[in-house]
């Protein structure tokens, strides 16, 4: 489904990712875990298409398409979605609202017919039970005012109602109490299915407890440097991330065995 | 004199006698005003930003009658209609009024029932110190006489519509009295609107707020793309009265909006507020003048510009709190968007303050779309062109849902969303 080979991206002029090289398949969950600072939010922002950064070198494939050569909303409309670290507050523009145009644009792109108000607020309501989320929400501006754990369920939340085909979730659980996270990582399990794939990307191995990984990526200045499975993640828990920066680094950065003649 | 001046000159010596005495004394002082003080420029501390050298090259000449124009789109009644300055009794309609409430013809009231006019007509306009003002006075020949009794509730808004439909040169000073009895209470909306020539609109408003009255005050300015268009508000406000007025300026090639508030007796609260979208050379101007003269009085400016292409947005709000007048609290606040690069925001906070025991403070922001905000949009499928629009509908939001009335607000949101390049969409989707 994706394949990163190579990729390199800088702010301003400084380098973050040096290199990055991963593949995803349909119905895998990959989690990317790693220090602050090592380039994994830069990872999430760069795949979505953020403008912030440029593009060095390197090579993105995403369903047979050329991921970087097109716009954050085509990268949408193609079934990418960012769940973001920070999710944005827009006072002024209703949630429901940009629901709608969000999930309106995206089945526009798909040659799919526009959803009517009616349709969508049926549509919407089912998914906010998904997620725990107080129908009120809807009406006030988009993540205005909302707690950490609210803006995390509204991601959750629009991620559910545009059903993209990979999701890559940055620090979803940053900020949550035991509750909200438990409600954010069923709204994530239930999204889980064969034709779809997730980047679940976090500091913490507690997160994984709740959504089960089926590989684990361990990132260092740009770089994987370590993969492996769900006990790669149970085994940084104990250890910290100190030991990655002195372990010389893995040749087999990136998908583990299959993917890598 | 600029060609604007000698037209003006000759209009204010062709003006007809026969009025009565109050009356004709007021054009008097008016147009003597207006032969001291001339169009200001901009070495004028008002006028520093606004430039009338396009209106100054104009021969200006007084309205022709005329019909409807085309594009105007008339609001629901109550509503009372001018076209040229002149009442149209075809196009108005008063259905809806609350009891004992009068709105008719200034005209006609001057004509009929004079002494019901004359204790209001200029009693706090500035027709000496004043150029436009005095203008007004000299040259107004309709616009609305609102009475509103002692307690009357309008349940729906009363509009006052006018508009513009003139070869180039043609000048309007279209006067409005606004008086609301002890308690009333009514939501008062000014429609200016028109067709695409070079004319002048030179409207004044003067309002007077008896004890405990509560006014929301509209103006919907979406004059020709010609047209320049000058406005005054003249607000004074009893005891315990409220005073909303809300501004919003999308029309003319050059608009500007004075607006005065006398707080004259405690506990008197007003609020001040405008919405300015400038494109192309437009320039918007809002200068406000808030004088808090009693202790215990309170009032709040909002305004917020969307500036893009060449537009040119100015805001300039002065607070005056006068000696001895204690427990004042005043806020004022202005933004600016900028869409462009080309585009310019001029704000101008001055507070004068002759009192120690007040509340006074004032900000502003001048700032571009939020990058964050448009990756956020764009990354659940919104593309960018609508993602602007959005995210400046946003930043106009606040303001336009302040709009009281309904039907209003779905106006000034219509009217806002289909300003924006991409604005369409928005209306689609709503």
């Amino acid at each position: 489904m994706l394949k990163i080979e190579g990729l390199r991206a800088r702010i301003d002029s400084k380098e973050i990712l040096k290199g990055l090289d991963l593949a995803v398949g349909a119905g895998e969950v990959h989690a990317i875990m790693g220090p602050n600072g090592s380039g994994k939010s830069t990872l999430a922002k760069v795949l979505a298409g953020s403008e912030q950064y440029d593009v060095a070198g390197g090579k993105v494939t995403f369903l047979g398409e050329d991921l970087l050569a097109l716009a954050p909303e085509k990268r949408a409309a193609a079934g990418l979605f960012l769940g973001f670290q920070y999710p944005v507050e827009i006072p002024g523009v209703a949630n429901m609202y940009f629901l709608r145009t969000a999930l309106n644009a995206v089945r526009k792109a798909r040659g799919e017919e526009e959803l009517d108000a009616m349709d969508f607020l049926s549509l919407a309501k089912e998914k906010m039970k998904l997620v725990k989320m107080d129908p009120a929400f809807m009406n006030r501006g988009v993540n205005e005012g909302f707690s950490g754990g609210e803006k995390k369920r509204n991601e959750i939340l629009q991620m559910a109602v545009l059903e993209p085909r990979l999701s890559i979730l940055d620090e979803i659980d940053s900020g949550l109490d035991i509750d909200a996270l438990r409600a954010v990582a069923e709204g994530v399990n239930a999204l889980r299915s064969p034709e779809r794939a997730m980047i679940v990307v976090t500091h913490y191995q507690r997160l994984l407890d709740y959504i089960r990984p089926d590989f684990v990526h361990v990132m260092s200045a740009g770089r994987i440097v370590k993969s492996g499975g769900p006990e790669l993640a149970l085994h940084l828990e104990e250890e910290g991330y100190g030991w990655i920066e002195k372990e010389p680094t893995s040749p087999a950065a990136g998908r583990p065995a299959e993917s890598r003649p | 004199m600029t060609r604007a001046e000698e037209s003006l000159e000759r209009l204010l010596a062709s003006r007809a006698d026969g009025e009565p005495g109050f009356l004709a004394a007021h054009r008097a002082e008016g147009a003597a005003t207006f032969r001291r003080l001339k169009l200001p420029t901009t070495r004028h501390e008002d006028w520093r930003f606004t430039s009338l050298a396009g209106l100054s090259q104009l021969e200006l000449r007084r309205a022709l009658p005329a019909g409807m124009p085309a594009a105007a789109d008339l609001p629901p009644a109550p509503r009372i209609v001018f076209v040229n300055g002149r009442h149209d009794p075809a196009l108005s309609d008063l259905a809806g009024l609350p009891a004992g409430a009068v709105v008719q013809s200034l005209a006609d009231a001057l004509a009929r029932t004079p002494e019901l006019v004359e204790p209001w007509l200029g009693r706090r306009v500035p027709t000496s110190d004043h150029a436009f003002a005095g203008l007004n006075a000299a040259l107004f020949e309709d616009g609305a006489f609102v009475v509103l009794p002692e307690g009357a509730r309008a349940e729906r808004p009363i509009h006052l519509v006018h508009l513009a439909s003139g070869a180039a040169g043609a000048a309007m000073h279209p006067r409005h009295v606004i008086v609301a009895a002890p308690g009333a209470r009514a939501e008062i909306a000014e429609l200016y609107a028109g067709d695409d020539g070079a004319y002048l609109v030179n409207a004044l408003t003067e309002v007077y707020a008896a004890p405990g009255a509560e006014i929301a005050h509209y103006r919907l300015q979406r004059e020709g793309a010609g047209a320049f268009h000058v406005g005054l508000l003249e607000v004074e406000q009893g005891r315990a009265s409220r005073f909303r007025g809300h501004s919003l300026a999308v029309g003319a090639q050059l608009a500007r909006v004075e607006s005065r508030a006398l707080l004259a007796a405690e506990q008197a609260d007003c609020a001040l507020e405008g919405l300015y979208l400038a494109n192309g050379t437009q320039l918007h101007d809002h200068l406000v003048l808030v004088d808090h003269a009693s202790p215990h009085t309170t009032s709040r400016e909002l305004f917020k510009g969307v500036l893009d292409d060449k537009g040119h947005g100015v805001f300039a709000g002065r607070i005056r709190v006068r000696p001895g007048a204690q427990k004042i609290d005043a806020a004022q606040s202005s933004s600016n968007l900028l869409l462009s690069d080309d585009a310019v925001a001029d704000a101008k906070p001055q507070l004068e303050i002759d009192a120690d025991d007040v509340k006074c403070s004032h900000g502003g922001t001048v700032g571009q779309l939020d990058p964050n905000a448009l990756f956020y949009l764009r990354s659940r499928g919104v593309d960018e062109l609508t993602a602007r629009a959005l995210l400046t509908y946003a930043f106009a939001a606040e303001l336009v849902e302040r709009m009281g009335p309904a039907d209003l607000r779905d106006r000034v949101r219509r009217l806002v969303a289909s300003r924006l390049a991409g604005g369409a969409a928005l209306l689609e989707a709503a």
